[in-house]
């Protein structure tokens, strides 16, 4: 079966998270994506830990192989003075250009959205930056972590009487990738049905704030932000993540309404039913403290496991808060053929986490591991650009594709 | 006259609260025609709010108005069999229905893919889901609290290793949903595009608890490839990298490079504690950041954060203001990208954040404000010819 993106190719040169994770939401579809990659500028996450045994190594970081698996890898050197022409010969057989270096970079190497399109008409070219390509801090610096203050997220995150608090992730970073991709394809439908090209300029800053819009609308409605107050919620209660036997095991607790409370207080203790401390939301939020003594005094004595599995046979929304080592062994993720393990040529077959999307009629898979630095260097530059034996060894010779 | 993206697209709406609400805001946004379907009570984010004043309205839920704006409403009842054909109708003139409907509902409201599809074979359906359509638990109960959870990154965040008794904590607003969202508008296009070839729709489901793991970072590999558990309680190896109180708010510091860490040390006048062998290097300003904050923090509560923010950009260090949602109103910057967008919601004219990308040929607009309850009923459904 034809994948949705079989035959569009991605010239990728993006690199860190947020463009890979673009390029990898391609991937998943079916496009074939070229990461245009150099030992001169090693993408910073083949740098990062973990190393699989904890041996450092360019091909062996779980970060890298996590985000580029299924793509190619072509070893160019930006900076060395005849690699733009291989640049633009690969840009010409592609159908989309990613990149996420800072604001006018692509321009100022030769390869801005002007010059391309020239070269290839109908192009899509996606600059995913951490403030867009306009604007008076375009030029400003942008890393992972600090966007998930900039975007205000952490002045909403946390508790009221703390400093403000991160997210865990580098949560800008995957959320722009997301939201690039939404753009590309409707970019890439409106190619089908006119022919016409376009330029897309995505702000980092900008698909963060997307996603905080009630933070947003409460401050233009009401004249103020709302106040931290940690996993609690305005309109449910108990609504939090509570302690359970064991070593750092939590379960986390949610009553919608009256119906989930009165099922959660039988299970409890049946005498809470009728505790008019916590009969309506409205109580229940005003005695919030006591309300969480009390179900903390339940879970606290119970596997995490066993809480949840009680509180879903009752209908009430609970999950444990799981940690990488129990999503790796979660029965659920793997009845549903998430995970992936495919040979890589130096770590070996890894666990891998795979699409979290399934289609029925042309279902996708990842097809194979992330690639060595350069692992598709010959390849690409015979198989797509069409280039020679003594032309590809001339250009190995004179540096170009390191 | 700019033709819009994906004009002409025709799509429909099951939509509760956020996730498939937020999918069909990205592609409504972007042209489609989108008709939202909801139950005579109305879609539950009319109930979260924030309102105007505070006042309570069905009408003029904030959270009600981002998402559904450039739709149209349909109010129908679809437990009904009245309502169940007539949802069967706009499916049949649908090039993409998106819904995210508990599982154990589907069928009861008519939404069954094979039965959609022998009425309209170029339909592609789209379920956003908790845990998906398939294993031991596709019909657990979820909330955006019990998705994060059970994708993994609250267990990343809530309180560093001074803070052993804070639990895994969730961020800010409907988070999961968001994601779902997204990865259901990916998903959908993708489908979408499939059927240029094969003439064919299909159902696409997208799994919340999947999207989320799948945004651990380099979190998850950790134990696959060092058997190693990701937890809130570790210490960061490197420093700086945290929030700090100026006098008129919070700034967070990231100076972990080494040229980063000098240039700051440089800005601030390299004062002689800065010389101190305990910061001598970024894995010993780590090691000791509880003292290195100590003098930070004495540093930083004099400061402004703006003042800061610039400043350090200035030398290339990469720090940023924790913006409040003011702040974000009034920054320079979003005003001279004209990010956010005026909306009027009944009793207000408010600002809602704009375009998450800009199209050089085919913008992202706003064509008409979040419709009213039912407000399109009649006209919709005469287009689909059923009789209301």
């Amino acid at each position: 079966m034809t994948l949705p993106l079989e035959g569009v190719r991605v010239a990728d040169f993006t690199w860190v998270w947020a463009g890979p994770h673009c390029t990898l939401q391609l991937t998943h579809l079916g496009a074939e994506v070229i990461r245009v990659e150099s030992a001169s500028r090693t993408c910073v996450t083949r740098l990062l830990p973990p190393f699989a045994d904890a041996q450092p190594g360019r091909n062996r970081s779980g970060y890298f192989n996590q985000y580029n698996q299924g793509k190619l890898s072509l070893a160019l050197d930006l900076k060395h003075p005849e690699a733009l022409a291989v640049a633009r010969d690969l840009v010409v057989q592609c159908d989309i250009v990613c990149e996420n270096f800072a604001a006018g970079v692509m321009t100022r190497m030769g390869l801005g959205y002007d010059v391309l399109r020239q070269q290839r008409p109908g192009l899509i070219m996606i600059a995913l930056s951490g403030y867009g390509a306009t604007g008076p801090e375009s030029q400003f610096v942008s890393y992972g972590p600090a966007q998930v203050p900039l975007s205000g997220l952490s002045s909403l995150t946390g508790y009221a009487d703390w400093p403000p608090m991160h997210v865990g992730i580098s949560y800008g970073d995957p959320n722009g990738g997301a939201h690039g991709a939404v753009a590309v394809l409707a970019a890439l439908l409106h190619r089908d049905a006119t022919g016409e090209g376009q330029y897309i300029d995505l702000s980092q800053w900008e698909t963060s704030i997307a996603v905080l819009g009630e933070g947003v609308l409460e401050q233009s409605l009401t004249g103020a932000q709302p106040a931290r107050c940690g996993n609690r919620d305005p309109h449910m209660a108990p609504h939090g993540v509570f302690r359970c036997a064991g070593e750092q095991r939590w379960a986390a607790i949610a009553a919608r309404d009256d119906a989930d409370w009165r099922r959660l207080a039988a299970l409890i203790d049946p005498t809470l039913v009728t505790d008019a401390r916590f009969a309506t939301l409205e109580n229940r939020k005003a005695n919030e403290d006591a309300l969480e003594t009390v179900v903390t005094s339940w879970t606290q004595t119970q596997a995490a496991d066993a809480v949840v599995e009680r509180l879903q046979a009752a209908r009430i929304p609970a999950s444990v808060a799981m940690s990488n080592k129990d999503l790796s062994e979660d029965p659920q993720l793997a009845a549903s053929e998430f995970f992936v393990h495919h040979e890589h040529p130096e770590v070996g077959a890894r666990l891998h986490l795979g699409i979290p999307w399934t289609m029925s009629d042309t279902p996708c898979h990842v097809r194979s591991a992330a690639p060595c630095l350069g692992q598709h260097t010959d390849d690409v530059l015979s198989r797509v650009l069409g280039y020679d034996a003594p032309h590809i060894a001339a250009l190995h010779a004179a540096g170009v594709l390191a | 006259m700019s033709r819009s993206a994906l004009e002409g697209l025709r799509v429909v709406e099951c939509g509760e609260l956020v996730s498939a609400a937020y999918a069909t805001k990205l592609l409504a946004d972007l042209g489609a025609e989108v008709i939202k379907v909801e139950s005579p009570s109305g879609d539950a984010a009319r109930r979260r709010g924030p309102y105007p004043g505070g006042v309570v309205d069905p009408e003029s839920s904030g959270l009600y108005h981002y998402l559904n704006t450039n739709k149209r409403s349909v109010a129908l009842d679809g437990a009904s069999a009245s309502g169940r054909a007539a949802l069967a109708a706009l499916a049949r003139h649908a090039d993409l229905l998106v819904h995210n409907l508990a599982p154990r509902d589907m069928a009861a409201h008519g939404l069954d893919y094979d039965a959609l599809a022998a009425d309209n074979p170029r339909l592609v359906l789209t379920s956003i889901t908790p845990f998906g359509l398939d294993g031991p638990r596709r019909d657990w109960e979820a909330t955006d609290l019990t998705l994060w959870n059970a994708g993994g990154i609250a267990y990343l965040n809530g309180g560093g290793p001074e803070a052993e008794d804070l639990p895994p904590l969730k961020p800010f607003g409907q988070q999961a949903a968001f994601q779902g969202g997204v990865n259901g508008a990916i998903a959908s296009l993708g489908a979408l595009r499939a059927r240029q070839r094969s003439g064919r729709g299909q159902h696409v489901v997208v799994s919340i608890q999947q999207a989320l793991a799948a945004i651990l970072e380099l979190t998850f590999e950790y134990w696959p490839y060092q058997g190693l558990i990701a937890s809130r309680l570790g210490r960061k190896p490197i420093q700086p990298l945290d929030f700090l109180e100026c006098r008129d708010g919070w700034v967070f510091i990231c100076c972990v490079e080494e040229h980063q860490w000098h240039e700051f040390v440089r800005m601030i006048g390299e004062p002689e504690w800065a010389g101190i062998e305990l910061f001598a290097d970024r894995l010993s300003r780590g090691a000791n950041w509880d003292a290195l904050k100590i003098f930070l923090q004495e540093w930083a509560s004099e400061q402004s954060v703006l003042e800061v923010y610039h400043a350090a950009q200035q030398r290339r260090i990469p720090f940023a203001p924790v913006s409040t949602m003011g702040d974000l109103l009034a920054s320079d910057h979003l005003k001279a990208r004209g990010f956010f967008a005026t909306l009027d919601v009944p009793g207000a004219r408010v600002a809602v954040p704009g375009a998450p990308y800009k199209f050089s040929t085919t913008p992202w607009a706003i064509r008409r404000p979040a419709p009213r309850l039912g407000q399109h009923t009649d006209e919709v459904l005469r287009e689909v010819g059923v009789d209301a």
